[in-house]
């Protein structure tokens, strides 16, 4: 393979996220040599750290997200199973005793390990139907995302919940050493995800199931547990971001989350993740996310109309895909 | 295995149909389908809940259905379809879209069923009568009250509905009517896009205006109560304080009037319960005839300002309430 090539392969995404960054700053520049601003807002600290604060619910589902699509799968439930999970959490963290038979306030680790168990109920459910069944993930999901939006409704009664407890807030709004805890938690999810994927027996099965099935079969993966654990870990994720969704807003409800799978499932592509399956790296993801992160920000920051900011999304999202070397030496 | 599928499946069939059975309406003297556009958003749950408490549904002369249009015109459409084969006496219809859901008082007149267009407006001027509030003075009433908190001066932002919606459209109109009765150049419109009704999106998209126009906002006109409350939390994240800031937004949902309460923003309420209870009035003197009397409070409520005509008008305007530190206790208090 030509050295370009590999260059290309290995850090497309990352040359693509620069050079938006670059494009993006440039735009700006030119409006602050032109008088119009006083000073470069993009480039500095805090804007990337709050670009980083905004994707990091997206970034937390586009990881679950990169695991299923390694596998061969696709979860479209995640958005759902989001929102089901921050109601959850918020019923157990409100002040509005009324809103559930149980709801009230108790002390974190209950709203926590609730949400996260509806997540990874949702996940598991999604993967023995998909193993046991031997269902089309797309369908299987596809009958999560109106089941699980329909349980977060049901919960409440189609109502939100708020007056929400400042112990849970914190997780949304919170800082530690002056980074917003948000980002603390991607952070971490993103390593712990990281050595599974790549230093795990796990992650290797993963990645064999997705490369070929059959042959993953014969040398004696039991393909089957290995797909139940993909959703189950893209479940647990979206439980995550639903808590930190909850915490953010100040609010469960029951549209939250709607369309998030497509923004997970755009990130894991850009990122350079096959949803034929077998190809992904999270670092892919991660920049995958970071690129739909400055886009929203940098489109905000220079006032382009929301018609072309999504005309500007989808174009993104088609150039990642048709320029991706891997994708080609898939192909071949 | 297949068998035993085969058995549960049937089973399973059996007992919905019998929960659909258990829930079809006992034969009472009016039954009314109540078509929602959706059964997501907190203000269709308001008004799902003053409709059942209306007198006449209470005491059990007139009986509710309610179908979930699941945010698709088409879906309303055949669910009117559904309540003209029931026999259905009269039909109550929030509609989703402005054009696509005129087929909603097509088919109703063509069945001779009367039908109430609620809450959103449809493009025709056939059905029976139109409950809704007035948009633009909705949108008018929510800036004007930002622009009299800065005074006729400084910079705002408008977070807007859905772009081409009716709500969106109308809002905005009522919008720029106030900033143009402030002195030419006074008020400056830094920044407006859509953050599409939602809480989250409109605090993503505050947080990045805050990060460009660092303390040179002073106003926040956001067409929803769900937006102003994002850009509220975008404002809170950044370490600034809400009392700088003059927001406002429309609606009246649970979480605004408590941010009212704190003295974060001004609201404009929607009145959910005189839309519903209004319009179910007028739906039962369509089916019974004029010697039917209104039976809701809310005919009293607003004496002056929306007339019962004998259930007669074309359009009745359910008027806005603003809600203010002074008002919002009582009104918290009747959710209850």
């Amino acid at each position: 393979m030509r050295p370009a090539l590999r260059l290309a392969k290995n850090y497309g995404t990352v040359l693509a996220f620069v050079l938006l960054c670059v494009l993006v700053g440039l735009a700006c520049q030119c409006r602050v040599m032109k008088g119009q601003w006083e000073e470069n807002v993009f480039f500095t600290p805090e804007n990337f750290m709050l670009i980083l604060y905004q994707i990091s619910i997206n970034g937390i589902l586009a990881i679950g997200m990169t695991f299923v699509v390694i596998s061969g799968g696709i979860d479209l439930s995640v958005g759902s199973v989001l929102a089901f999970a921050g109601m959850l959490a918020a019923s157990f963290s409100t002040s509005s005793t009324t809103v559930t038979p149980w709801s009230g306030t108790y002390t974190l680790a209950v709203p926590i390990l609730f949400a996260l168990a509806g997540g990874v109920v949702c996940g598991a459910f999604n993967g023995w139907v998909v193993s046991r069944f031997r269902i089309q993930p797309f369908i299987a999901t596809l009958g999560m995302l109106l089941a699980a939006r329909g349980a977060t409704m049901a919960l409440t009664g189609g109502n939100p919940i708020s007056s929400l407890d400042a112990r849970l807030r914190w997780l949304g709004t919170g800082r530690i050493w002056n980074v917003p805890v948000p980002i603390v938690i991607f952070v971490i999810v993103f390593a712990v995800a990281w050595v599974i994927l790549n230093r795990t027996v796990l992650g290797r099965y993963v990645y064999a199931v997705g490369g070929n099935e059959r042959s993953a079969r014969t040398s004696g993966i039991k393909t089957g547990q290995i797909k139940i654990w993909v959703y189950v870990i893209s479940g647990l994720l979206a439980g995550v971001a639903g808590i930190i969704l909850t915490a953010k807003t100040g609010s469960g409800q029951t549209n939250a989350g709607s369309s998030y799978e497509l923004d997970a499932i755009a990130a894991a592509v850009i990122g350079g993740t096959s949803l034929s399956g077998g190809v992904g790296r999270l670092s892919g993801t991660l920049f995958g996310a970071l690129i739909m992160g400055v886009m929203n920000n940098g489109l905000d920051i220079l006032g382009v109309e929301s018609y072309y900011q999504l005309i500007i999304k989808g174009a993104l999202i088609l150039t990642a895909v048709i320029i991706d070397p891997s994708r080609k030496a898939a192909d071949s | 295995m297949k068998k035993r599928l085969l058995l549960l499946a049937a089973s399973g069939t059996v007992l919905t149909s019998c929960l659909l059975f258990e829930a079809a309406p006992a034969p009472t003297k009016v039954k009314i389908a109540v078509l929602m556009y959706g059964h997501k958003a907190e203000f269709v749950q308001m008004m799902v809940r003053h409709g059942k408490q209306h007198p006449a549904v209470t005491s059990g002369l007139a009986a509710l259905t309610f179908y979930d249009g699941r945010y698709d015109p088409a879906v309303q459409n055949d669910q009117a379809q559904l309540a003209i084969n029931l026999k259905y006496d009269a039909i109550i219809v929030n509609p989703m879209d402005f054009e696509a859901n005129i087929d909603v008082v097509t088919k109703a007149n063509a069945a001779h069923i009367p039908v109430i267009v609620t809450n959103a407006r449809l493009d025709t001027q056939e059905m029976t009568s139109a409950v809704d509030s007035d948009d633009v003075l909705g949108g008018y009433m929510e800036a004007r009250s930002v622009l009299q908190e800065l005074g006729c001066k400084g910079n705002v932002v408008i977070i807007e509905g859905p772009k081409g919606g009716s709500g969106e459209i109308q809002r905005g109109q009522g919008n720029e009517k106030a900033i143009s009765e402030c002195p030419p150049g006074a008020v400056r419109i830094l920044e407006r896009k859509t953050a599409n009704w939602s809480r989250s999106e409109a605090m993503d998209l505050m947080q990045n205006w805050l990060q460009k126009h660092r303390g040179r906002i002073n106003g926040v006109i956001a067409q929803n109560d769900e937006m102003a409350l994002g850009s509220i939390e975008a404002i809170k994240a950044a370490g600034l304080n809400v009392h700088d800031y003059a927001i406002a937004g429309i609606d009246g949902v649970s979480d605004a009037l408590n941010a009212v309460k704190r003295g974060e923003m001004t609201s404009i309420l929607q009145d959910a319960k005189g839309q519903m209870q209004a319009s179910i009035d007028i739906a039962i003197r369509a089916v019974l005839g004029p010697g039917y009397l209104p039976m809701s409070a809310i005919w009293k409520q607003y004496e002056e300002d929306m007339e019962w005509n004998s259930g007669q008008s074309k359009h009745y305007l359910v008027p806005w309430t603003i809600v203010t530190p002074t008002n919002v206790d009582g009104l918290l208090e009747s959710r209850k």
